[in-house]
């Protein structure tokens, strides 16, 4: 069972591809991650599992990988029990809050990518206003907390955080990608260069509200969660204002382009696309 | 009120945390060895009418707020709860000139600059008050720091453990 537990979940489900829908059915999205360099062990522990259902998990995966042999399941040990629907500390309080502002942006790309396919006027100056605050918000502001202050009061090789990290990464390429189409005028690759970046962030995002969060809250030990706090009031103050212009910025991109935005915002909507 | 009057000061009687687990393990009812717990008490005094809301074990501190009951129905308080932290005790039923209270907790916010404030309490209704008074203690002052509650059960047991707020 250690072999198991200390196998890159990515590894393990290539080659016992039951795993994955496994892990799907228990709500555990490994298959679609787009690191996946998790070990098993790591994975059980983030998502906060019940010992009981740690338990079974454990026993089923091992049947998959190893059918017909008796294997002895672990208690697998834990930072504190979970508490499900507990409050996040107030730090990790105010990433979620900030997510909440990202999302945002995220439910404006729909209208505004069909209206680059279009070559409507304004869609260029909305989508370069989206990359500002792409920048200057979700990257400077947002992920610099987090990889500047959250992260390192973790293990660094912790494959989760890696995880995350490289996600930050590849957003940011992503972002440089739009710039790029939209110095070229090219309305098409900036399109989908907004939309591959939508999908990977409302991911990314989910991942970490409903699992990374809650896990590194139940983590952090209470000093640790106040100099947190404070080093995030701290940055806030050195922001002077710049990350709230940001957000108006974005709550008045579908005021200011009329009804076309907002009627294709609103059916974007009902479709489902993060809000 | 009910006519077995306040839960906070009905007479009780039941059998300690240990024994009942052994019991439900079925394990020998001989009692554990005991021996010398250290403290983890860095100051004097503790009750928060004596406390001075800026000596400086409370600069910077992650600091305890414990109703009177707490210490004594948690068997691991010091090892669990009060180590490394700054302490205060008072009880919100029978304590009183409780306005200064408020007072020294807003001091400890804004003057101390403590970095975080627990309330503990017990889960007898009468022992609310004391959460409420650090609330609006951290409504008055210009500084917000971390703060969060836990409630005890008279077994011992920690029943609710939550982030209220900074």
């Amino acid at each position: 069972m250690t072999e198991i537990l200390d196998r890159n979940i990515k590894d393990l489900i290539a080659e016992h591809p039951g795993v994955g829908e496994l892990l799907e059915n228990e709500g555990i999205a490994c298959v679609s991650c787009q690191a996946g360099t998790c070990r098993t062990r790591d994975i059980i522990e983030v998502h906060g599992l019940s010992a009981q259902r740690e338990r079974a998990v454990l026993a089923r995966i091992a049947a998959l990988v190893d059918p017909g042999r008796k294997v002895e399941i672990p208690m697998l040990p834990r930072a504190s029990p979970a508490l499900p629907g507990a409050p996040l500390s107030p730090p990790l309080r105010m990433l979620v809050d900030e997510h909440a502002q990202i999302k945002r942006w995220l439910a404006l790309v729909a209208p505004i990518a069909a209206a680059l396919r279009r070559g409507e006027a304004g869609a260029v100056e909305a989508a370069r206003s989206g990359v500002e605050f792409l920048r200057g918000y979700a990257d400077s502001f947002h992920h610099a907390k987090e990889e500047d202050t959250l992260f390192p009061c973790f293990d660094p090789g912790l494959e989760i955080v890696r995880s995350m990290r490289a996600e930050h990464e590849t957003a940011r390429g992503r972002v440089r990608e739009v710039v790029a189409a939209l110095e070229q005028g090219d309305g098409e690759r900036a399109a989908a260069g907004l939309e591959a970046h939508r999908d990977l962030l409302s991911e990314h995002i989910r991942k970490e509200d409903e699992i990374l969060f809650p896990w590194m809250d139940r983590t952090l030990g209470t000093s640790a969660v106040g100099r947190l706090y404070g080093s995030f009031v701290s940055i806030e103050s050195g922001a002077a204002g710049r990350p709230a212009e940001l957000c108006a910025s974005i709550a008045a991109l579908s005021l200011a382009n009329g009804p076309p935005f907002a009627i294709m915002q609103a059916a974007e909507g009902a479709r489902g696309w993060p809000l | 009120m009910s006519a077995q009057g306040c839960p906070g000061s009905r007479a009780m009687q039941f059998e300690a945390e240990e024994m009942r687990l052994r019991r439900r393990a079925g394990a020998a009812t001989a009692e554990s060895p005991t021996g010398a717990v250290p403290s983890q008490l860095r100051q004097w005094p503790v009750q928060l009418h004596l406390v001075p809301p800026t000596a400086p074990y409370f600069k910077g501190a992650d600091v305890l707020l414990t109703a009177d009951c707490v210490a004594y129905a948690l068997g691991g308080f010091h090892g669990q709860h009060l180590k490394g932290k700054a302490l205060a005790i008072a009880c919100p039923k029978l304590d009183q000139g409780q306005e200064v209270y408020v007072e020294k907790v807003r001091a400890w916010i804004d003057e101390a600059e403590i970095n975080t404030l627990t309330v503990m309490t017990m889960q007898v209704p009468c022992c609310g008050g004391l959460l409420a008074m650090a609330q609006r203690a951290a409504e008055l002052a210009t500084r917000k720091v971390p703060m969060k509650s836990l409630v005890v059960s008279i077994q011992g047991e920690i029943i609710r453990e939550e982030w209220i707020g900074a």
